[in-house]
């Protein structure tokens, strides 16, 4: 019996399936790094992905361009995180609550917006979603075809910009601020950095990966808007960089471990394999707390993190 | 004691100032819709209190039916909460508790008043445990609770969509949803056929106690561990001790919550039996200042639109959603609200440009 | 007309309605070193804070070369040469020399981090200035000293011909404090100009040009240093004369009642700190522990009230070996402590003054009434240690965070001299209060010598250790280096704080 199971093909379309789920958590998770490096921790990630998923959906729905939509998406991220940043970075709120509060915000607005445009109809409205790229030759090699070269666009873009993302914190002044305003906001005060800037610059940042990586689940990955699209992704995406400890390659390790149990537990129940599959769904978020356990051991959190600034307060 | 007073009431017109700006948002929204927000509005309250408040029981009896689980788990999210403990996946061990109550009904074979009795243990014990595991990672591994509160609560639903799937699932149907508890063990409704029942006893016997709470030397140290951990040390507490205990707690209300909607309105486990009463009462808690007297209130509150935005729903053509709008502008809009004490201030320093 | 590097005229600064600077004139000659004078909280950070753009003034005007510029952050005050070393330092730990450095100036390469040709550069300075940093070092590796120097250097890279040093000797040994001397001299050689805050005299007379002196938010007067007298200096200060003599304190030995064995603790960063120290403390005696700051007195503070973990030895309480322990027991016993940090350990600072002065007797039943914590009981309880320690508060339903630092220091003191302590240790008890506070401070710890308690004082501030101490213990690298005699000599007891063991001073 699972023999018939374990195939070549099986692994084959799981792996591939793992590089394509673990794309909607790296977007967001890259953008977070910024954010939670500069001391500030977004929960509602959440709901700027949603967000940034029907404002993607709406938009190539309405304009027929999948690229006005990733745009939309991207423009949509950072407006809602703008709430966030006024909220945190200049009412000096709590962090927690206001991501919170911004999520249930987006679970209401984007079904609102939807339903607006829409309106109530008996199928749910789609589009022709993001093609794969053809590679010609190579999309057609066995195995190594379908797991490397049969992804749509921003699933390559998403894993090109790891290293970018790194290269931009480590090398570069703007990360080096970043680092500072997380870890010392008073020491980066005194030689001049807006503290402010820097976080809002790294929320809306962060908000603008969020965006996108909701674009993705609507017109990249799915081609329809639901208001479970995202499904605790943006959430995911906050835990994987505490995970990775702000580091992008571990992000990207982190996204793919997510990818992967989603792909299997998807697998496992298309194949009708009588595994609880609903108790596979839960390993991801198991995983969660076990690499928290482990990212907290050591951490090397950002000694101002989720902690406000103010100049006047001594 | 008079400035206390006075301050606290200032407050409390700040809050409603917030929550009328709120509505007001709402209303424009309604207005963009393309809908009447008077009509949207007044469907709501007709659907919260009937036409006629004084002769439309039902109505009164579903907002109470509403409040119970709202005010109870927004009870347990302010314990955790005041030790500035973000718990933020109460919804989870209510689940916890509803299964393990289900559990007990309907497979100890003992009689009747004990099985109720063990049910209402064992929904007590698996919300307890399911917060404190939170706890526990937080004080043995610095696991931030936000993530792993929200993890379980994940983890909980999976259980449950698992268990109603295959061991739990109804024998006499193919839905996922299980069995229905013994009608014996069901909470005795109090008037007639509505659908009010005795759970809120339990619940007014909770906010009393909830009244008091503050005031005890448990109460007490909670609140001091929110204050930080070094201050809480110096001053002899048990950080990691209390912050257990108060995840235990936390999570035993809301698995008491489980129990009382198990066992007085839904009968049976089936798919979001939680429905997002963990979300919701989130805003409950802080909009009620943490405070017990503004948690009773303010459950109240969102009990009307809640109850007044479905029946809006059904009778206009304003969506649902709109009710999750105001109660997320709400709490933004509560959040933003300091902001107003700042500006005194801060005009200060901007003024010597 | 006298040409000056900066003039600030009727600078005027409030905070929550108190005046911090009241119309003060300060005046820099281009390559001096002026000196700001005055006890702690009489305006000379504030005043500096706002020359460095940190704050801005209610009122004035500032001056820099003679031309009037408005000075709204610490960027402006960068390009205007003007340089800032905070008595905190400003470094982020986790990043090296350079890192924190390239933080503050624009970068040769654009957006791209110019590190390596910025960390040659400041090689090239530390060598100028005999400072001996490697700019590829973590900041979190340096010795408190060395990250002074990291502070200056990174000041005079980017530019700083006005260069503001906020206490900048507090974190050193008498010793080094001359080596430090030395490259401000060498500095004001280089035409820099410095201002000096501070509130030691002896740093008047050895090194400054001129010496402007402030009290309570006030300019008092600027004057030569040359010439001026301490004494003279100190009526400015304080308004009325300091005794530097200290009268003997009446014989109380009451015998051994802690007594510290070989004693051995690690850091929050698990580096060991407390390294088999040892000491004895009697009843009716004041121990004062010198020492600079950062060897291991807060780690012995902490391990002599529970709120850390000794890796070794033991202590001993009335004789009965009490090493290891929970805060809850130290409580128990009547070990009262007043921590160094009030805002995060001594205070709740949101919550009201009454709680806070019940914080270690929650759940005990003289504020108890039916089970309940009794409201009246705990407001009886502030009024009559308001009354007794003169707390200034409205009505003890404000936060604490709403008091002066001298009142939060009131409400701790009243909170642990209330529990009528057998043992009691103030660490820094009397840092950044001001002056009459400070001395309430000393009278109530020696009052609750006299009463027959065991009183440990760690204090920075030599004055005080030898103002209110039996015996003065010194503490270095996490040991005892020796225990000297109330009327000790000053050179003696800063040559222990160096380091120097007891014994080997003898033979010199």
């Amino acid at each position: 019996m699972a023999s018939s199971i374990f195939t070549l093909s099986f692994f084959v379309s799981l792996i591939a399936s793992t590089i394509r789920l673990a794309t909607p958590i790296l977007i967001p998770a890259l953008g977070q790094i910024y954010t939670q490096r500069a001391g500030i921790l977004n929960l509602g990630v959440e709901g700027t992905m949603l967000m940034g998923s029907i404002a993607a959906f709406s938009t190539a729905a309405a304009t027929g361009s999948l690229w006005l939509g990733i745009l939309a998406g991207i423009l949509a991220g950072i407006l809602f995180s703008l709430i966030f940043a006024w909220l945190t970075i200049t009412v000096r709120a709590n962090q927690v609550i206001s991501g919170i509060g911004l999520n249930i915000l987006a679970s209401g607005l984007a079904a609102f917006i939807y339903r607006v445009i829409f309106g109530i109809r008996a199928l749910p409205a789609q589009v022709e979603s993001f093609k794969p790229i053809n590679f010609g030759s190579l999309s057609q090699m066995p195995v190594l075809g379908p797991i490397l070269f049969q992804h749509n666009w921003l699933v390559y873009f998403a894993f090109l910009i790891v290293p970018l993302s790194w290269f931009i914190m480590e090398k570069t002044t703007y990360g080096l601020k970043i680092k500072a305003v997380g870890e010392n906001p008073r020491a980066a005060d005194s030689k001049g950095i807006s503290v402010a800037k820097i976080r809002y610059s790294a929320v809306l940042l962060g908000g603008a990966y969020a965006g996108l990586g909701g674009a993705f689940m609507t017109i990249a990955y799915l081609n329809q808007f639901t208001e479970s699209v995202i499904g605790g992704r943006g959430y995911i995406a906050v835990s994987v960089v505490i995970f990775a400890r702000f580091l992008p390659s571990r992000a990207a390790l982190g996204a793919l471990i997510f990818g992967f149990f989603t792909a299997l537990q998807l697998r496992m129940q298309a194949l009708g394999v009588s595994i609880p599959s609903q108790l596979l769904l839960a390993l991801p978020y198991a995983a969660t707390i076990v690499a928290l356990i482990f990212a907290s051991k050591n951490a090397a959190m950002p000694s101002a993190y989720t902690v406000p600034y103010s100049r006047m307060e001594r | 004691m008079n400035k206390k007073f006075r301050d606290s009431l200032i407050n409390l017109g700040e809050t409603l100032a917030m929550l009328v700006l709120a509505l007001l948002v709402g209303a424009l929204m309604v207005k963009i819709s393309g809908n009447d927000p008077l009509e949207a509005y007044s469907a709501m309250l007709t659907g919260a209190f009937g036409k006629n408040p004084l002769k439309s029981q039902m109505k009164i009896y579903e907002l109470l039916v509403k409040v119970i689980p709202l005010m109870m788990v927004a009870f347990a999210m302010s314990i955790a909460f005041k030790a500035q403990l973000w718990n933020i996946g109460a919804g989870g061990q209510f689940v916890m508790g509803s299964i393990a109550s289900t559990a007990v009904a309907l497979y100890v074979p003992v009689p009747i008043p004990f099985r109720i009795a063990l049910s209402l243990a064992a929904a007590i014990a698996a919300g307890a445990f399911w917060g404190w595991l939170a706890g526990w990672l937080k004080v043995r591994f610095n696991a931030n609770e936000v993530i792993t509160t929200l993890m379980l609560s994940y983890i909980a639903n999976c259980i449950l969509l698992w268990l109603i799937n295959g061991p739990m699932q109804d024998p006499y149907s193919d839905l996922t949803q299980s069995d229905v508890i013994p009608e014996a063990m069901f909470l005795p409704r109090l008037i007639g056929n509505y659908r009010l029942h005795s759970g809120i006893f339990i619940l007014v016997f909770v906010a009393v106690v909830m009244c008091f709470f503050w005031k005890t030397p448990l109460g007490y140290q909670i609140e001091l561990v929110g204050q930080g951990r070094k201050v809480a040390t110096y001053s002899g507490a048990n950080v990691d001790r209390t912050i257990q205990t108060a995840m235990l707690i936390s999570g035993g209300l809301a698995g008491l919550a489980g129990w009382i909607e198990m066992f007085g309105i839904l009968h049976r486990l089936f798919p979001d039996i939680a429905s997002n009463y963990g979300d919701i009462s989130n805003i409950i808690a802080l909009l009620g200042g943490l405070n017990p007297y503004g948690i009773i209130a303010s459950s109240f509150f969102f009990a009307v639109l809640i109850n007044g935005g479905s029946s809006m729903n059904r009778m206009t053509n304003v969506p649902y959603s709109i009710v999750d709008v105001i109660q997320g502008l709400i709490i933004i809009f509560v959040i933003a609200k300091v902001i107003l004490h700042r500006k005194n201030s801060s005009a200060a320093v901007k003024k010597s440009k | 007309m006298d040409n000056y590097a900066v003039e600030m005229l009727g600078i005027t600064k409030i905070f929550n309605g108190v005046k911090a600077n009241d119309a003060i004139d300060f005046r820099l000659r281009p390559g001096s070193i002026h000196g700001l004078l005055g006890e702690n909280g009489a305006g000379k950070t504030t005043l500096m804070n706002i020359l460095y753009g940190l704050y801005r003034q209610e009122e004035g005007i500032i001056k820099i070369n003679g031309k009037q510029e408005n000075i709204d952050s610490p960027t402006k005050a960068i390009s205007l040469g003007i340089g800032m070393v905070h008595q905190h330092f400003m470094l982020a730990r986790p990043l090296t020399v350079v890192e924190n450095v390239m933080l503050g100036h624009k970068s040769r390469r654009g957006i791209l981090l110019d590190t390596k040709e910025t960390a040659e550069e400041l090689k090239d300075l530390s060598d100028h200035y005999h400072m001996g940093i490697d700019p590829y070092t973590k900041i979190y590796q340096l010795s408190v000293g060395e990250q002074q120097r990291v502070e200056i250097l990174t000041a005079i890279y980017m530019g700083a011909e006005i260069l503001i040093l906020d206490e900048p000797t507090a974190v050193l040994t008498p010793q080094e404090t001359e080596e430090f001397f030395h490259t401000l001299r060498e500095m004001r050689k280089d035409g820099k100009s410095i201002v000096l805050i501070t509130h030691k005299l002896e740093e008047i007379a050895a090194l400054v040009d001129e010496v402007t002196v402030l009290r309570d938010g006030k300019m008092i007067g600027t004057r030569r240093a040359e010439g001026i007298t301490k004494e003279e200096l100190t009526r400015m200060m304080v308004g009325r004369d300091v005794m530097f003599n200290f009268p003997p304190l009446a014989e109380m030995n009451l015998g051994v009642k802690l007594s510290i064995r070989d004693l051995t603790a690690v850091n929050d960063r698990g580096v060991p700190s407390l390294n088999g120290f040892s000491l004895d403390i009697h009843g009716g005696e004041i121990v004062g522990l010198a020492g600079v700051d950062g060897n291991g007195q807060n780690e012995l503070c902490e391990v002599l009230t529970g709120l850390r973990k000794e890796t070794g030895g033991s202590i001993f309480l009335d004789g009965e070996d009490v090493s290891g322990k929970t805060p809850r027991f130290y409580i128990d016993k009547k070990v009262s402590y007043i921590p160094e940090d009030r805002h995060t350990t001594g205070l709740a600072m949101n919550w009201n003054l009454k709680k806070n002065m019940i914080l270690k007797a929650i759940g005990s039943k003289r504020f108890m009434k039916g089970g309940l914590m009794n409201e009246k009981l705990i407001t009886q309880n502030w009024d009559t240690a308001r009354d007794e320690y003169q707390i200034k508060a409205i009505d003890g339903d404000e936060k604490a965070r709403a008091l002066s630092g001298g009142n939060q220091q009131k409400l701790i003191l009243a909170r642990e001299l209330n529990a009528d302590p057998d043992v009691l240790i103030a660490n820094q008890p009397t840092r950044g209060l001001d002056i009459g506070a400070s001395e309430y401070v000393r009278q109530k710890l020696i009052e609750s010598r006299n009463g027959g308690a065991a009183v440990l004082v760690v204090s920075a501030d030599l004055e005080e250790i030898m103002q209110v101490s039996d015996r003065i213990a010194v503490i270095y690298g996490g040991r005892l280096m020796g225990i000297l005699p109330r009327g000790a000599d000053v050179y003696e007891i800063g040559s222990l704080m160096m380091g120097k063991r007891q014994e080997e001073l003898a033979h010199e």
